[in-house]
């Protein structure tokens, strides 16, 4: 509709306003690529606004954080849309790599694409770690203890980049306002320029075409496309505010370098990891998951030699459900058995 | 352009209104949060001095926490002042020759009673609110609000 | 573009919209839970910031400051110098050697006095600051060196310090410095740091009783902080020991003088209608007034009275028992079988309080001292096993002991008893009672004790003497009239006119079981595996002689008195 009022605009609007999305784009499952978007939207305004009161020291920030949630008004509802918005993210951004990845679309020329989404998901657990680390209650002071242990294992460079991270020889003040610049200027710098990147080069090679299916009919970005998003966006909203005071967040006992609580346990996302590295030595364990990183790191490559040695087999369904499968069955066995 | 049709706007209403209403409490919900938590203060009564530690008509100073306080004996009731200028916020002396509270930054001059005699102060010292039980003269002090962290 | 499905987009929209509305009010309506208690920011000013940065700067008596803190005191502006001050020539002055401030060591009941004024004076009142234990303590400290006694009696004791200022008492052996909490001082281990052990076990014989065991049952969930002031409900459900003997209730004043709602010097040798101040404070039966107007917070007045009235019997009988122990010191003194310590014409030890040398002496002085108070103090504080066996029990013993020990040296009136077959013979002296008790009707027990059974004019005699106690001004008006009303109503009291015979005897069938089963099992039987001592002259079993002479002879040496005194 509305044709000859858009062809008035001038041309750098129409180019992004009037991208051609392929009609299949209209599956509410191809729209998950802009979920991840709103949500990272969503972390930064509550982010922001958390750091209003948020006092990055060991004296403090368990004080503060309980003070924004008990006390501030409507602090729990801030606080409670950042921690649900984190991890929805992690659900959102997997969903979306799953999505990519079945339907093949990180094939060329898109796999430069491919490899910044990685990057980001990795961001995006970057962020979730050093966020949950800032708490800094009990589990959270533990679970940043335990995580960045793990560091230590990787061959060579571990030690180093454990003490860079820390900041010195244990979880401390140090580590505080590291993992706080990390989260709240580094990391989301880092993943915004990778958006940027990222959705610029979706519009250099525009909507990938389902492979098999080319389908000539487009659709324009504005008005539909767009409503899609503020579909999505208020559905998110509704949902992460209601979940806010049904679930509200919660906050244990603060931390105490002495004392390890009895049951510590990452946050869900990381409980796959968790349980692999506890049924493999440490140093197998960190070997396996570098391993596993570089493979999916340059997937689209290797894929495509795959390809040509072995035509038939469809390699990334195979791969792709036995990671999922294990991922998955991992995941809730740790849950269950918690 | 064409004309809308009535289920169009009836839409289009619903829309925007929604939009609307959503924006507004959103934004108001973000403001109550970043607003302070201001509330009606408390007070507290606290000890400031024995009744007979000052004679009648004797101006004292009293401390209490950081804050300079005079502590005056009017015909018999107690008073207490705060030391801070009501012009701009300096900080007031009592001059015992004088018998008068004395402003150095603009010169104003209080009396006994901290009534404004002389300078541009707008309304005389503040003063607290003073019981007097027993042998001691209490002052009720405003509770500060605090998370633990001091 | 199909407009449908972009009305249907925009619907959506509208429609989440709409939602996100609702819930952001439903949002904004939520108040979170508040757990962070906000704890008054307390001002430290003027003098007492030097204390305070001082002492923490040098790690001087830090935790005073934090327990300061917490305090009272704290909160209403009271610092260091107001409690620590000090003139010169004070006893206790001392300059700071960090400053120039004069310092007082010992803040008194006179400091404390200067906002405490009532509470002060209330304790001077009290026998808490009567220095009763220095009157008598030559007899006693012939017995003890004097270095136990500075961490022994005189740790306690210490509650009635009198000052070289002349005020008395010790304020914080109750308020612990330097929160001087309300709480603490509630606790029934406060008193039971000093009302503990042999001589007077009332926190023994408090956690006995119901109070106590429901005290430490629901403890985390009673506040003891609270103030008694102003004749308002006592807070928690049951007592500690400072709820009976100082908290007010909607009739009663709190009061900082525990003796002014105590009828009885039950501590002393014979218990006696106390007249401590009775000018200030009323005769026995209006201090007796007071405890019951607090025990009536929760009990039936009759209950309350029936109850008082029983250990009241408890302590008349009490002096009966003493009279007899008394007589028998000293007749045993007067026939110079145990004598009193002498020097330079000063008697030591008097044998009917404080001897330690002869076996009599020592019986009487447990007589009255541990048992006779454990006897008394339990029956008035609900502690049946202290009345029971480390009462009674004990006290018959010793008495039995006594007569024994008076035979075996002589005389002859003892050999008599000795000799008695009569089973009357362990109540040498005239008998209290009262028909039942406070807890209900018993019908079986009262058929079977051997004076009820043996004697028809038992209650007869029982009648003359709580009738004599009664003309004596030992009971009041009112408590012989509720004895008069069970005399009068025994077999109702008694349970004697009703019939419990038929479940009784269920019951004795099983005891017949559980003898019989006794009797099969364990009683007649006899090992076969011999003892290895035969007590027939010349067989040794077990250790050759030799050895045991060899042990014998070292035994000898080690004790012999020429060892042991060159």
């Amino acid at each position: 509709m509305n044709e000859k009022n858009l062809i008035d605009f001038r041309k750098i609007k129409q180019a992004i306003l009037d991208e051609p999305i392929p009609m299949h784009m209209k599956n509410w499952f191809y729209a998950l690529g802009v979920t991840p978007f709103i949500l990272f939207i969503f972390q930064v305004l509550t982010g922001i606004l958390l750091t209003i009161y948020y006092v990055p020291s060991p004296e403090l920030a368990y004080k503060s954080v309980k003070y924004i949630t008990e006390e501030v008004r409507l602090g729990f509802w801030i606080r409670g849309l950042h921690r649900w918005g984190s991890n929805l993210m992690v659900v959102a951004v997997f969903l979306h790599m799953v999505r990519v990845f079945f339907t093949r679309a990180y094939r060329r020329p898109r796999e430069l694409n491919w490899i910044i989404g990685v990057l980001m998901f990795f961001i995006t657990l970057g962020l979730c770690f050093t966020g949950y680390s800032l708490i800094y209650d009990q589990l959270s002071y533990w679970a940043t203890t335990v995580g960045t242990n793990m560091i230590k294992e990787i061959p060579i460079f571990g030690s180093l980049f454990l003490h860079l991270l820390r900041g010195g020889e244990i979880v401390s003040v140090n580590t505080l306002t590291r993992f706080f610049n990390l989260h709240v200027i580094f990391l989301p710098t880092s993943l915004l320029m990778l958006i940027a990147l990222h959705i610029i080069l979706v519009r250099v090679h525009g909507v990938s075409q389902l492979e098999g299916i080319e389908d000539d009919e487009v659709y324009k970005f504005y008005p539909e496309h767009v409503y899609h998003g503020a579909i999505i966006a208020l559905f998110l909203l509704t949902v992460m505010s209601a979940l806010t005071v049904v679930l509200p967040p919660g906050i244990g006992e603060p931390a105490d370098p002495n004392v390890t609580p009895l049951h510590i346990k990452p946050e869900w996302y990381f409980f796959a990891i968790y349980f692999v590295l506890k049924y493999v030595p440490l140093k197998l364990g960190i070997t396996l998951m570098l391993i596993f990183l570089i493979i999916m790191t340059f997937w689209p490559f290797i894929d495509e030699l795959l390809r040509k040695k072995f035509p038939q087999v469809k390699w990334h369904y195979i791969l792709g459900s036995i990671v999922i499968l294990l991922f998955l069955i991992f995941t809730v066995y740790e849950t269950v058995s918690y | 352009m064409k004309k809308e049709t009535r289920r169009e706007f009836l839409v289009n209403l619903i829309m925007g209104g929604g939009i609307l209403s959503a924006f507004v409490l959103f934004i108001f919900n973000i403001a109550k949060y970043i607003y302070p938590k201001l509330g009606a203060p408390t007070f507290r009564k606290v000890v400031i001095a024995k009744a007979d530690e000052i004679e009648l008509g004797q101006v004292k100073e009293v401390r209490f926490g950081d804050q300079i306080l005079y502590l005056a004996n009017i015909n018999g009731k107690y008073k207490v002042f705060s030391s801070i200028c009501t012009h701009l916020g300096c900080r007031v002396r009592w001059e015992e020759n004088n018998q008068r509270f004395f402003c150095p930054c603009h010169h104003a001059v209080f009396d006994k009673d901290g009534k404004v005699l002389s300078g541009p102060p707008p309304r005389p010292l503040d003063e607290f609110k003073v019981d007097v039980e027993g042998r001691f003269v209490y002052m009720w002090v405003e509770e500060k609000k605090s998370w633990g962290i001091i | 573009m199909d407009k449908n499905e972009l009305r249907t987009q925009k619907l959506l929209i509208g429609i989440f919209s709409i939602l996100l509305t609702v819930v952001l009010v439903i949002v904004a309506g939520v108040e979170a839970k508040k757990s962070t208690e906000t704890k008054p920011v307390i001002e430290v000013t003027g003098v007492n910031k030097r204390c305070v940065s001082c002492h923490t700067e040098k790690g001087i008596a830090v935790k005073a400051i934090d327990q300061w803190k917490e305090s009272q005191h704290a909160i209403k502006n009271i610092g260091c110098i107001d409690c620590h001050k000090a003139e010169k020539g004070d006893f206790d002055a001392f300059y700071c050697p960090d400053s120039d401030i004069l310092v007082g060591r010992h803040p008194t009941p006179k400091d404390c006095a200067e906002c405490h004024q009532q509470q002060v004076e209330e304790f001077a009142q009290s026998k808490h600051a009567h220095q009763f234990w220095i009157i008598k303590n030559d007899d006693r400290s012939i017995f003890e060196p004097t270095i136990t006694t500075r961490h022994g009696c005189e740790q306690c004791h210490n509650i009635s310090i009198v000052w070289p200022d002349k005020s008395v008492g010790e304020c914080d052996a109750c308020h612990p410095k330097h929160t001087f909490s309300r709480a603490v001082a509630r606790q029934p281990e406060t008193c039971g740091e000093c009302h503990i052990g042999p001589d007077h076990p009332h926190i023994e014989i408090y956690l006995e009783s119901k109070h106590g065991n429901i005290f430490r049952a629901k403890e985390k969930q009673m506040n003891l902080n609270y103030a008694s002031k102003d004749l308002k409900k006592i807070p928690i459900e049951v007592p500690t020991c400072a709820t009976c003997h100082m908290d007010g209730n909607e009739t009663q004043p709190s009061t900082h003088n525990v003796s002014a709602r105590l009828a009885w010097e039950s501590q002393a040798a014979w218990s006696y209608r106390t007249v401590w101040l009775q000018d200030k404070l009323g005769d026995w039966t209006i201090k007796r007034a007071r405890m019951e107007a607090i025990c009536k917070s929760c009990h039936a007045p009759e209950f309350v009275e029936t109850y008082f009235l029983t250990a009241d019997l408890v302590n008349l009988q009490y002096n009966e028992l003493r009279r007899v122990f008394v007589y028998w010191v000293k007749k045993l003194n007067k026939n110079g079988l145990i004598k009193e310590l002498e020097a330079n014409g000063k008697k030591y030890s008097d044998v009917v309080l404080n001897g330690w040398d002869e076996e009599p002496e020592h019986l009487m002085y447990h007589a009255w001292h541990h048992e006779g108070r454990r006897f008394r103090h339990g029956a008035i504080m609900m502690g049946a096993d202290y009345t029971q066996w480390h009462g009674i029990w004990e006290l018959q013993n010793d008495l039995v002991e006594l007569i024994r020990w008076a035979a075996e040296h002589g005389d002859p009136e003892a050999k008599q008893w000795v000799n008695s077959r009569h089973p009357s013979k362990f109540m040498p002296y005239p008998i209290y009672d009262i028909p039942g008790n406070a807890w209900g009707i018993n019908p079986l027990a009262n058929k079977v004790p051997f004076l009820y059974v043996n004697y028809d004019d038992y209650w007869d005699r029982v009648y003359q003497n709580v009738k004599y106690a009664y003309e004596k001004g030992l009971l009041s008006e009112k408590q012989w009239q509720l004895w008069l009303k069970r005399y009068n109503n025994k077999e109702h009291y008694l349970g004697t006119k009703y019939n419990a015979d038929s479940v009784y005897n269920y019951y004795l069938q099983l005891n017949a079981i559980d003898t019989k089963a006794m009797n099969e099992q364990v009683v007649n039987m006899q090992l076969p595996g011999k003892p290895f001592y035969q007590p027939r002259p010349g067989v040794i079993a077990g250790p050759s002689e030799k050895v045991i002479k060899q042990q014998l002879g070292r035994k000898e040496e080690k004790y012999s008195p020429e060892s042991g005194t060159k």
